[in-house]
């Protein structure tokens, strides 16, 4: 597992918001089933004293950590005040914020992450599903049933596209790691160069599956900076240029970033590149 | 989204950055009122969203006495099929030298990045690929509102400093507009000082409201909408209907159409947690399109509930065939509803494509 395991403490920032509330809830059922300690309190400004299905919440972040032990963040508040979310988490000491949010200000978001760097915060996200170690934690939204425990991590940029694959990986009898959704934006916190630094140092992953779309070419820049085995997907060979496909960061600018000659480079590297999601656990296997 | 070129121009002055004298017609006659303002050259730039504007035949120069004749013909024109509606009739500056600057959001480096280039008027990009060393770049702390000297010098070279100020000024409206993309190409010195004789500014879509734009002019009327629903919607040319839910999946859905030798007619994600109506919505509205006679619906249901979805393609109840994927939160009851309706359900998203595929033949 990389990120954090079952003793991680997990706060939740507007823990009163109807994702919030929903979700904290999923997250404290996986944490009572693995037996780890999940969601111990929560923020929402002006909301300090009531509880969240059994859950403290606090009007800020220094006041929920003077209270509770806990390192990591899941933000769920709405895109105009999330940039502000992330930094007051980093500001209290918060060591990992995975922020769902999506429709962010992409300058809110650089801003957010260069002044969470300055206070050693990694951000997740934004526009995430979050992460999912199996048998140790989740942390956002990802459904845990489709999980199995294993030794293949997972990166993408998508939500239900990563379910579709960790689906696939688990009725071919292959467990994962950990999930990691590192989100659909233009401008995110741990690219696929961090999350593949991390999956290098850790004993349990022996392969990554890497989920790349359409836009940029950070799938490239992070198969490039592992020597794990890797396998990819990448939506959007059929996209067309200059329009967005739902993510603000599936989007061909200026001819960069299309899918056929991401694919086409990542062969040229001799990486296996799977034609469609259902290739992938056979393709897996072969580098295993 | 994009602004035109006169809008972006209203931008820049406020932000103190010197722009041509200059004045938007919408009718050829405009032009006669305010000559005596521009001098005796004109420049007559359509006001298009098109790249290549000027070789596509959408800037004219004229002078005092043709001014009126050339803006007829040119709003007599389509410039890459696009109809003239408004001019924007510029002085013609005596131009010393051109350069070109930009700045845009780096994803690899998750900041902003300033390109300039000794040369302007053309295309950077092949400019870059020409000579690499032609375009300098350099990259600035999101949490800086100004570029820093020491970075300003790396970046001119021995360009004139008189371009500073008006860099800094661009940097000011890439962050205070919320811009992806900020450039002036060409950017001009001439023996009056240093102009923008072009400028270029995109938008973020995620900071529309705040900027006080409340109509998103990139979108179709069918994507507004979308838009309205919460739905992401492209319109594509092909046959197959698509649905699915969160953008990777339904971008994969389509691929494989497009594997499998299929045309898609749409790209749709419904988005996290859709309900019953919202589907319904979604189905009619992809039903509408011309052309369109099946549908593939590609669900993974985790905030989303299967049972809502198989409720809202009932109610759309649409002549299209509509072939379902479904899995995850109440798959058993979504299965059942449909089968009760006569719905094809298949169990994976190659079946279901496959199905489509032979409907659609």
């Amino acid at each position: 597992m990389i990120y954090g395991d079952k003793n991680l403490g997990v706060i939740v920032q507007n823990i009163t918001g109807k994702q919030g509330t929903f979700h904290t809830e999923l997250m404290n059922a996986y944490a009572r089933e693995v037996g780890g300690r999940g969601v111990v309190a929560g923020v929402a400004p002006g909301k300090a004293g009531r509880e969240v299905h059994g859950v403290p919440v606090y009007n800020t972040v220094r006041e929920a950590l003077r209270e509770h032990d806990a390192t990591a963040s899941v933000i769920f508040v709405p895109g105009g005040a999330a940039g502000d979310a992330i930094m007051e988490a980093a500001h209290a000491g918060i060591e990992l914020a995975v922020v769902i949010t999506e429709h962010i200000p992409v300058h809110d978001a650089m801003k957010a992450i260069a002044y969470a760097k300055l206070h050693d915060c990694t951000v997740i996200g934004p526009n995430c599903p979050g992460l999912l170690s199996p048998g140790e934690c989740k942390l956002g939204i990802m459904p845990a049933h489709l999980a199995t425990r294993g030794n293949v991590g997972v990166v993408s940029r998508s939500g239900t596209l990563t379910y579709e694959v960790v689906d696939e990986l688990t009725r071919a009898g292959i467990g994962q790691s950990t999930v990691v959704g590192i989100g659909g934006d233009p401008v995110i916190g741990q690219t696929f160069v961090d999350v593949l630094a991390r999956f290098e140092e850790d004993p349990q992953t022996k392969a990554v599956v890497v989920i790349g779309e359409v836009g940029g070419n950070l799938e490239e820049e992070g198969v490039r900076s592992t020597d794990l085995p890797v396998v990819t997907y990448i939506a959007g060979v059929s996209a067309p240029p200059e329009k967005r496909m739902g993510h603000a960061g599936a989007i061909i600018e200026g001819g960069e970033g299309d899918a056929r000659s991401k694919v086409r480079r990542l062969r040229d590297q001799n990486i296996p590149v799977a034609s469609r999601p259902s290739e992938i656990p056979g393709l897996i296997r072969e580098v295993l | 989204m994009k602004l035109l070129e006169y809008e972006a121009k209203r931008v820049f002055a406020e932000y103190g950055i010197p722009v041509p004298k200059g004045v938007v017609i919408r009718a050829p006659a405009e032009v006669a009122a305010h000559l005596p303002d521009l001098g005796d050259g004109v420049v007559l730039k359509a006001q298009v969203d098109v790249g290549g504007r000027g070789k596509a035949g959408g800037v004219l120069f004229a002078d005092t006495k043709t001014a009126v004749e050339t803006a007829r013909d040119l709003f007599s024109r389509e410039i890459k099929g696009v109809p003239v509606r408004e001019i924007l009739a510029e002085e013609r500056l005596p131009i010393e030298h051109e350069y070109y600057v930009s700045i845009a959001v780096d994803r690899s480096s998750r900041q902003p990045v300033v390109l300039f280039a000794d040369a302007g008027g053309v295309e950077i990009e092949r400019m870059a690929e020409e000579d690499e060393s032609a375009v300098r770049r350099v990259f600035v702390s999101p949490l800086l509102t100004d570029i820093p000297p020491f970075l300003m010098r790396e970046l001119l070279g021995g360009a004139p400093k008189e371009l500073a100020p008006v860099i800094n000024s661009l940097y000011h409206v890439f962050q205070g507009k919320d811009a992806m993309l900020a450039e002036i190409n060409p950017l001009v010195t001439t023996a009056r000082g240093v102009y923008a004789a072009d400028a270029k500014l995109i938008v973020d879509d995620n900071a529309l409201a705040r900027q006080g734009i409340t109509v998103n002019r990139d979108l179709s009327e069918r994507e507004r909408e979308a838009e309205k629903h919460g739905f992401s919607y492209v319109e594509l040319d092909g046959t197959i209907g698509v649905i699915g839910n969160g953008a990777g999946l339904t971008m994969s859905t389509l691929d494989l159409i497009e594997f499998y030798n299929g045309r898609a007619a749409n790209f749709l994600d419904v988005g996290g947690g859709a309900d019953q109506e919202r589907v319904m919505h979604a189905v009619k509205l992809v039903a509408s399109m011309p052309g369109v006679n099946v549908i593939v619906v590609n669900l993974l249901g985790g905030i989303t509930r299967c049972d809502e979805v198989a409720k809202g393609i009932i109610a759309a109840g649409v002549a299209p065939t509509v072939i379902v994927r479904m899995a995850g939160t109440n798959e058993e009851e979504g299965r059942r509803l449909l089968a009760g309706c006569g719905y094809r359900m298949l169990e994976s998203m190659d079946a279901a494509v496959k199905a489509a595929m032979e409907v659609a033949e």
